[in-house]
């Protein structure tokens, strides 16, 4: 077990609980209010994994989400997740922790050769190394290099976690509880508006739980406790910590991710993460600063940290990252990291100013070195001396390094928004436009100091909550001192000669920089490609600044005319899991059910996706060795006697009023105006391009009153479009549409003994014969002794048929009904596969044939574009292009040989031609195994089609290498005049 | 000659489960009829509701209860309106019924078996609510009677606040499978 050897006094963790853990399988303690990183630093472990690169040992540079450096794999087995950033990882008792990007072990990774290679390894190696020979790269070099790439492993099972998501509306949303955004959420709920205040943190505070500031007479982190207490209890406002807003988009929405169990050692059963879509009114962004480091020789080793983060883990968790500890800045700020340690007890080697001013504040103990600066460091696997310019050396474990501080302008980005540069806190904050309805405050918009983020944030509250028209309650903002941050504009050490880095997850140094500006990128967009700067899962929050400077020195410009990359959603890495959601295995997406659909569960069906829908694809009996055994018997029954089949998946559209037919008689290519009541007919609709996209029936109720039914597949599309036609085109229409495709339960009822059977359930004294209701008849009626019903009297298969709808309640009962009732017929259900080879014997278009490149001719449908009438599409089929007189044309294929199969997607070659897109003369859309004609046959589209039956063609698909003779004949291959299903 | 009877199963089963704040239900004996009202017949139709229900056509988005309370009309767009009411038993007249009550006034047609209607109730049926509606149905923002359509998990769903803590959601029959999972999700994960 290791010692908590850096273990100090203070901080806000709690003592009187210690927590297990593992880094690597060795076991450590730490206590709730740890990090994963602070316990390690407690632990004494500054070594925490590898470079991305070179693999150089690396330690924990910050105590936040910008963290570039400690990057672990946490949990084990399928729960095991990479790349999880110890910064954040709130401690819990069990956690185990390995490190990742090492081969062997973590201290002795065989690897860290690649340091040794880093002369090839430059900016943009990639471009220039591994081009010869040719042959290596997808052989060798492709799988070394991505055998050596990335971070952390999957453990390739599934993630046994489940994620939910959510939404989430308010007046105002803050982003961010830091002391600016506490100030503004408390201005905007004592005002009575309804707030949402975010924080990635478990415990929301911001800095203030890593200063020793006051506030109004109490400190920081006391204020920001009683605060939170405050808000917490009042009903209009939700305070979500562990909660990261990762993302702005438009009209006022926000991403954020709640991270709901990540700090407890099991889910149990409940959501680990909650991605939340916020609706605001307003947001205001007070996401606060990231210090960033000065670049100078082997910056990188472990104990080298930013010197906020050394505040951090001494104050807020009780740890000291080394006993006796160096400070480097160029601002006022990072003395406050020296005064602060010093009050701790903390030993201070010295502190190193790289301005040559008189010293800020006096440190007891601390050798003071102004103008000064560190140009390289010692320690392989920690730091363990530091070497100023003067060449003097200097002992220490941990170097607490401050560059100054960055807002967080993240966020301000998310639409294009382009910050812009401030001289007087030597950084960007936010600037151009940004996203609709945001503010930003305190330090993420430049107030540096703690009284000038309360004043930012209260009045920044006040403001938002007038635009929304809520009256703020005014209120002083909390008191706090104006401390010192004055810095100046010193990013890297120009007398370092070692390799001085600035982004540290992708390994990219000041020579990288310097060297691509030799190359010829001037554009800070290039910069960052071919560097890979800030391209990592940190997007550079601690890089991007000093190298931007390193790159307007280099071109003699400064720093607002060199400008700056823009940062674009997640903010922090979100888990695809997270973003899959519940939408995962069964759950992917919703399914539909046909009302019959126990009924064939309980009789033997296999079931079809189509769309969303499960629909039965076949009924196989014992006996049957596969699925064209059952196929074969359902179609040969149906013909033979009568099958059934449930159709309920077609879409149906109740159409009424005053205007309803000539409304259809516009969207139908061909004229429904006169259909008589009590009548169906087929119909086709084109889109405006002139291009057939379904093709339905429909029916008259009564003068005002049509069904239509659709495709399966375009039951929403024909919807969505006859709106858009009502709503649109014809709003002097008097006519109304709603679906009622889920309301009825309908079954197709075919064969010669389809009549028959009907005639059982019907109620007298409906008449079903020939004269009365004869083909293409419809009519409501009551059937089983009054249950309301509708039947059309129209056929998909070719046989006598009737499609019978019933309440969908009834639906399940009504198969069982038609079943008994066709009993003595043997009567069959039959599934999608049989209806589909009915169709193609019968020669229908169906999916295949309208597939959103055919016309009206294409499909042989020309004469059901009325010349008499206009209707949607009718201009624009009648373009030169889509009549020509070789247009494709639908036409049957049976194999000469009856024993070969034909294949959909084959194409048409004319016999002796080369088979290529040059000879392409059409292809082949459905084919089916008739069961009628004992051989395969099929439909298509070739060019003359209708002229060139009795043609043998070639059927020629390369893809499968297979090549057919194939004669061209009618697509009706059964009854083609029609006689069996007018009875 | 008819020699069978049909059977009306309901969606879900009867489906109702309670957790500890939350109760979920389905609403099985529900008749619903879709109202469309004619192209500039606005004031014949509100004439038509008065008389019919003894109330006000509601305006777009809000929901009245007949004056007898046994019957809903949600107002779900400037020309559409559903009537909710309670089915008897044997009663398969649904569509009839309104359409004689209304008098003509309205274009109906039957929609009792197009919708399942769940109900959804107690103190916890906002937060479990939260995590699959994505509209605000705070108690300020979505008073009692409003009506609103919207997406819950892809579907289509029509949410009515019949009371304090109370909403009917109503989706599309054929997954009403998937709709009552997703809602019993919803309240399992934020239980």
């Amino acid at each position: 077990m290791s010692q908590q050897t850096h273990r100090i006094s203070g901080g806000l963790i709690d003592r009187s609980s210690t927590l297990g853990f593992t880094f690597n399988g060795k076991p450590m303690q730490g206590h709730p209010g740890d990090t994963l990183a602070s316990a390690l630093l407690a632990n004494g472990q500054r070594l925490v994994g590898r470079g991305f690169k070179y693999h150089r040992p690396r330690g924990i540079f910050t105590a936040g989400s910008e963290e570039p450096n400690a990057l672990v794999q946490l949990r084990s087995g399928p729960h095991q997740e990479p790349n999880t950033r110890a910064t954040v990882t709130e401690l819990f008792d069990g956690l185990t922790a390995t490190s990742q990007n090492h081969r062997g072990p973590l201290e002795f990774d065989f690897m860290a050769v690649t340091d040794l290679l880093s002369p090839f390894l430059s900016a943009g190696f990639y471009y220039k190394t591994f081009m010869w020979p040719k042959a290596f790269w997808e052989k060798i070099y492709e799988p070394i290099i991505r055998s050596s790439a990335g971070l952390g492993s999957l453990s390739i099972q599934e993630d046994p976690d489940t994620y939910d998501k959510g939404f989430l509306h308010c007046d105002l949303l803050v982003i961010g509880a830091g002391p600016a955004g506490l100030a503004a959420a408390l201005t905007a709920a004592r005002s009575g508006a309804q707030v949402i205040l975010a924080d990635e943190d478990y415990h929301a505070g911001g800095r203030l739980n890593a200063e020793t500031y006051d506030i109004d007479g109490v400190s920081g982190s006391d204020w920001a406790a009683q605060t939170l207490a405050e808000l917490s209890a009042m009903d209009n406002v939700r305070v979500m910590v562990r909660t990261t807003v990762y993302g702005a988009y438009d009209h006022g929405v926000y991403g954020a991710l709640e991270r709901c169990t990540d700090h407890l050692a099991s889910s149990d059963g409940k959501p680990r993460q909650v991605l939340w879509r916020i609706y605001s009114k307003r947001a205001l962004l007070t996401a606060g600063a990231t210090e960033r480091p000065i670049a100078f020789g082997n910056n990188d080793r472990p104990g080298i940290i930013l010197a906020g983060a050394v505040r951090t883990y001494v104050n807020r968790y009780g740890v000291t990252p080394g006993k006796q500890v160096a400070i480097f800045t160029n601002n006022d700020d990072g003395w406050r990291t020296a005064t602060d340690l010093a009050a701790k007890g903390v030993d201070i080697s010295a502190v190193i100013d790289a301005r040559d001013i008189e010293p800020p504040a006096s440190v007891a103990g601390a050798a003071v070195y102004m103008g000064s600066s560190v140009v390289d460091t010692a320690g392989r696997k920690g730091l363990n001396s530091i070497t100023l310019t003067s060449g003097e050396r200097l002992e220490t474990d941990c170097l607490a390094v401050s560059g100054g501080w960055s807002p967080n302008v993240h966020l301000t980005c998310h639409q294009r928004g382009k910050p812009q540069w401030r001289d007087d806190i030597n950084a960007f904050v936010p600037g151009g436009t940004l996203p609709a309805g945001m503010r930003v405050a305190g330090a993420a918009n430049g107030a540096l100091s703690l009284g000038a983020a309360l004043r930012d944030g209260t009045d920044c509250a006040l403001s938002l909550l007038a635009d929304v028209g809520i009256k703020g309650k005014a209120s002083k903002a909390p008191a706090a001192s104006d401390e010192a941050h004055a810095s100046s504009a010193y990013w890297y050490v120009p007398e370092s000669r070692a390799r001085a880095w600035l982004d540290m997850q992708n390994d990219v140094t000041v020579k990288d920089i310097k060297q691509s500006y030799k190359e010829g990128f001037r554009s800070v967009e290039h910069l960052k490609r071919y560097t890979t700067l800030g391209m990592a899962t940190d997007q550079g929050k601690t890089s991007n600044i000093p190298a931007l400077a390193i790159m307007a020195e280099c071109t003699g410009k400064t720093i607002p005319e060199t400008g700056t990359t823009i940062f674009r959603p997640p903010y922090t890495p979100i888990p695809m899991g997270a973003l899959a959601g519940r939408a995962r295995g069964k759950d992917f997406r919703p399914y539909r059910l046909t009302p019959s659909h126990k009924w064939a569960e309980d009789n033997g069906a296999t079931f079809v996706e189509t769309g969303n829908w499960l629909r039965a694809q076949w009924f196989a009996r014992p006996g049957e060795q596969g699925w064209r055994d059952s196929v074969d018997r359902e179609v040969e029954m149906t013909r033979a006697s009568v099958g059934i089949c449930d159709v309920t998946t077609l879409g149906k559209i109740d159409i009424q009023g005053k205007d309803a037919a000539e409304f259809l008689n516009h969207v139908y290519t061909n004229a429904f105006l006169k259909l008589p009541v009590g009548k169906v007919r087929y119909g086709l609709m084109l889109r405006e391009d002139g291009i057939a996209y379904d093709d339905s029936t429909t029916a008259r109720l009564g003068e005002n009153h049509f069904v239509m039914t659709t495709t399966t597949a375009n039951a929403v599309l024909v919807f969505r479009r006859l709106e858009f036609a009502r709503q649109c085109l014809w709003p002097g229409l008097d006519v109304h549409l709603i679906s009622t495709t889920d309301g009825w339960a309908q079954f197709a009822v075919a064969g010669p003994n389809s009549r028959n059977l009907l005639s059982k359930i019907v109620d007298a004294p409906f008449d079903l014969s020939n004269e009365a209701f004869p083909f293409m008849a419809c009519s409501e009626l009551t059937i089983c002794g009054g249950t309301p019903a509708r039947l059309f009297r129209i056929s998909f298969s070719g046989e006598m048929a009737y499609e019978i709808a019933v309440p969908a309640r009834f639906g399940n009962a009504m198969m069982g009904v038609l079943m008994e009732a066709g009993k003595e017929y043997d009567a069959v259900p039959y599934g999608t596969e049989a209806l589909g080879v009915m169709r193609i014997e019968k020669g229908h278009a169906a999916g295949n044939e309208l597939n959103g490149q055919t016309t009206a001719l294409n499909l042989g449908l020309g004469g059901f574009v009325s010349k008499k009438k206009d209707c949607i599409g009718k201009t624009l089929s009648q373009r030169p292009e889509l009549n020509r007189d070789d247009a494709i044309r639908l036409v049957g294929f049976k194999p000469v040989n009856h024993s070969q199969p034909l294949l959909a997607g084959s194409h048409f070659i004319t016999k002796g031609e080369t088979a290529n897109m040059a000879n392409d003369q059409g292809w082949m859309t459905s084919v089916a195994y008739s069961p009628t004609f004992g051989h395969s046959i099929g439909l298509g589209f070739i060019k003359r089609g209708h002229e060139r039956k009795g043609e043998i063609i070639r059927v020629v698909n390369p893809a499968r290498n297979i090549e057919v003779e194939a004669e061209i004949v009618s697509p009706h291959f059964y009854d083609p005049e029609g006689g069996l299903q007018r009875g | 000659m008819a020699d069978f009877t049909l059977t009306a199963e309901p969606f879900l089963g009867r489906f109702e489960q309670h957790y500890d704040d939350v109760k979920l239900r389905e609403i099985y004996d529900v008749a619903v009829v879709s109202a469309a009202i004619p192209l500039r017949k606005l004031t014949a139709a509100k004439k038509a509701v008065s008389a019919a229900f003894g109330v006000d056509l509601p305006e777009v988005g809000m929901s009245a209860l007949s004056k007898e309370s046994d019957m809903r009309m949600l107002r779900l767009g400037t020309d559409q309106a559903f009537v909710v009411f309670p089915r008897a038993q044997q009663d398969t007249g649904a569509e009839p019924h309104i359409a004689n009550l209304l008098d003509g006034a309205f274009y109906t047609t039957d929609q009792s078996d197009v919708w399942v209607t769940l109900e959804i109730s107690g103190t916890g049926a906002r937060r479990a609510l939260e995590r699959i509606c994505p509209l605000n149905i705070a108690p300020d923002a979505f008073s009692i009677g409003a009506v609103a359509r919207t997406s819950m998990e892809h579907l289509g769903t029509v949410i009515i606040r019949t009371g304090e803590d109370s909403f009917l959601l109503m989706s599309a029959s054929s997954s009403a499978h998937s709709f009552s999972h997703a809602i019993e999700t919803s309240i399992a994960n934020t239980a």
